[in-house]
């Protein structure tokens, strides 16, 4: 019963941050650092419960497949700790960063942003991830407006249009599961997708595909992110790029590994990764202006490596793209973050305003370049041991179209050390016009970003660390008899 | 003429759903985009009850021991309908908010004149 709290606090937090507000104003802006606190700190007592065996959380007290359920296993727990650690580092981080009033619904969407991502990642019901998928996507869409300048409301309605027609495709896709099956419960329908009409099927995998793809920015289907996640405050770029897109990324292997057993299309969707790749990094190399805009294009590129590597469908293809996706939000939300004050300020989101910098704000221009390094990968940050069991998971397929795969994919990495470098050479190696009177970030920004290039380098050097809860996780997905078997009680 | 008759609901729900991807797809009124998607809404919560839903089958309520299980129209979907339309009202009104903004801003719903974020 207590997997549930995981979901609770945070939206008693939200509900909180208003109330606390008629008290002090100041204090409810502490609400959502400390509910993800308690979030983080029951999810790290859960690990080595959930490492012997699943928890099932059973709702109502009936037995699951009548129940809605919880189903907290290794892959479940993973994500919701990588959610409430990034999540706790952008609520101590928006304290001071976030100054456009009205303060408090920020916080509050914050949490319900969270909780959202935590129910997807937790949830054993089609539809609860649905809902779970809904209050994720709402509330990133009013966050991202949540400036309310000309950009912010622009990318705003893009992402709103885009995403509606994603979360209708879904419910379509859960019609027709439903009336197949006449059950909600994913590992209800796991056991019964053998049987079922193939047709039906293909539709409604397409359908659950199509719109979870549109948060995962699978390409073609990425047209909204570059706009929102550049127009949108930094705190909640880095949210965005860190959480909300990997628990889409999430959503499509759940469905297609558990719930589908979808073995057909997992060429097709490394395609599409390797696509996405392609495409996101070739667009970031291009990118001169805005230095949001390049992250937001480099997190699409890196959305297609994750989903590359799930496409390998062996066990260690999976491993390798849940190392990727914990690196890439280590990395990209430590880099939202730096550049957050960075353009607060130099008072430009221009790249060429960045000459100099390293000068002026040392610390943060130091982790911007370690985060940057460890996407690109190079050791010893956990960009390369992630990027390393990737080729290495496509290259024990010894299949010569996966070899192929893996050069494209070097060559997007090459391209991505292109960009990540002019960036670093701009901010130390140039001099810089108009920054005197630059100041280094404050602690409230310094902290958290520091913390996420600790974990990447402790991560980078000492694997083990996060390798074992991997390997589980990574069993947990490809295994789906046994995650039927758990849920449902019977072999 | 026979399976379509038979079909009604399923037709109708699928209906809505083309009509409300074509207006989002087709129209630049940005206030016309919202009221496709929100017919697009409504065919899939049509579709989602018809999939629920018996010939002549009564409300799922039981009042008394006179009507069986398979008398009544299978609840779940209603359920899920009335989730689907509360998320539904929350997307329509912060899609209409952020409308106001951007006519604020821009002066204009026209979303072919609102481009300012570009590749």
């Amino acid at each position: 019963m207590v997997a549930s709290l995981l979901i609770a606090i945070p939206f008693l937090g939200a509900f909180a941050v208003p109330l606390f507000g008629l008290v002090s104003k100041r204090l409810s802006h502490y609400v959502p650092a400390l509910a993800l606190l308690a979030n983080l700190i029951i999810s790290i007592v859960l690990v080595p419960q959930v490492m012997s065996e699943p928890i099932i959380v059973s709702i109502g007290g009936w037995a699951p497949p009548l129940c809605i359920n919880l189903v907290v296993g290794p892959l479940g727990l993973l994500l919701a700790i990588l959610i409430s650690l990034v999540g706790l580092l952008v609520a101590v981080y928006g304290v001071n960063y976030i100054q456009e009033e009205p303060r408090e619904k920020y916080h509050m969407l914050l949490l319900c942003l969270l909780a959202g991502a935590t129910g997807m990642v937790l949830t054993g019901d089609i539809f609860n991830l649905f809902v779970f998928f809904e209050i994720l996507s709402l509330s990133s869409y009013a966050l991202t407006a949540y400036n309310k300048d000309r950009g912010g409301t622009e990318a705003a309605i893009k992402y709103l249009i885009q995403g509606s027609i994603g979360s209708a495709f879904i419910l379509i896709a859960i019609a027709l599961l439903y009336g197949l099956f006449g059950t909600l419960n994913m590992a209800d329908i796991a056991s019964m997708v053998g049987g079922a009409d193939s047709t039906f099927l293909f539709i409604s995998l397409a359908l659950l595909i199509a719109g979870f793809g549109i948060e995962a920015a699978i390409f073609p289907l990425n047209a909204w992110l570059p706009d929102a996640h550049s127009s949108a405050p930094s705190s909640v770029s880095a949210t965005l790029s860190g959480i909300a897109i990997e628990t889409g990324a999430y959503a499509v292997a759940r469905v297609t590994y558990t719930v589908f057993n979808a073995d057909g299309i997992m060429t097709l969707i490394a395609v599409m990764g390797v696509i996405t790749l392609l495409i996101g990094e070739m667009s970031a190399f291009r990118q001169k202006e805005d230095i949001k805009r390049l992250l937001a294009y480099s997190s699409i590129g890196q959305m297609g490596l994750i989903l590359f590597a799930f496409g390998i469908s062996t066990q260690s293809g999976v491993f390798a793209a849940l190392f990727q996706l914990v690196s890439h939000t280590l990395a990209k939300s430590l880099l939202f973050l730096a550049v957050g004050y960075m353009i607060y300020r130099v008072g430009s989101k221009k790249l060429a305003a960045f000459s100099g910098l390293g000068r002026r704000m040392p610390v943060s221009s130091f982790v911007f370049t370690m985060a940057a390094f460890s996407l690109i990968g190079l050791p010893p940050f956990a960009g390369f041991m992630s990027k390393f069991s990737v080729v290495r998971a496509a290259l024990e397929l010894k299949d010569p179209m996966f070899l192929w795969f893996v050069v494209l994919m070097l060559i997007a990495t090459v391209i991505e050390a292109g960009y990540f470098f002019r960036i670093i050479q701009n901010m130390f190696f140039k001099q810089g016009n108009n920054i005197e009177g630059v100041k280094e970030a404050p602690l409230s920004c310094l902290v958290p970003i520091g913390i996420l290039a600790v974990l990447i380098v402790v991560i980078g050097i000492y694997p083990q660390l996060v390798s074992g809860m991997l390997k589980a996780a990574a069993q947990g997905l490809v295994e789906r008899a046994a995650y039927i078997q758990y849920v449902l009680g019977v072999p | 003429m026979e399976i379509l008759y038979n079909s009604m609901y399923y037709v109708g729900a699928a209906a809505l759903i083309l009509i409300g991807l074509y207006v989002i797809l087709v129209k630049s009124n940005l206030i016309k985009v919202i009221i496709g998607i929100h017919l697009l809404d409504t065919g899939v919560n049509v579709l989602l009850v018809s999939v629920g839903y018996i010939k002549g089958g009564k409300a799922p309520i039981f009042t008394g021991t006179s009507l069986g299980p398979a008398q009544f129209v299978d609840p779940i979907p209603q359920a899920l309908v009335l989730t689907a339309i509360v998320i539904g009202v929350g997307v329509i009104a912060l899609a209409l908010s952020i409308a106001i903004k951007l006519h604020e801003h821009y002066g204009t719903l026209d979303l072919r004149r609102i481009k300012e974020l570009k590749w």
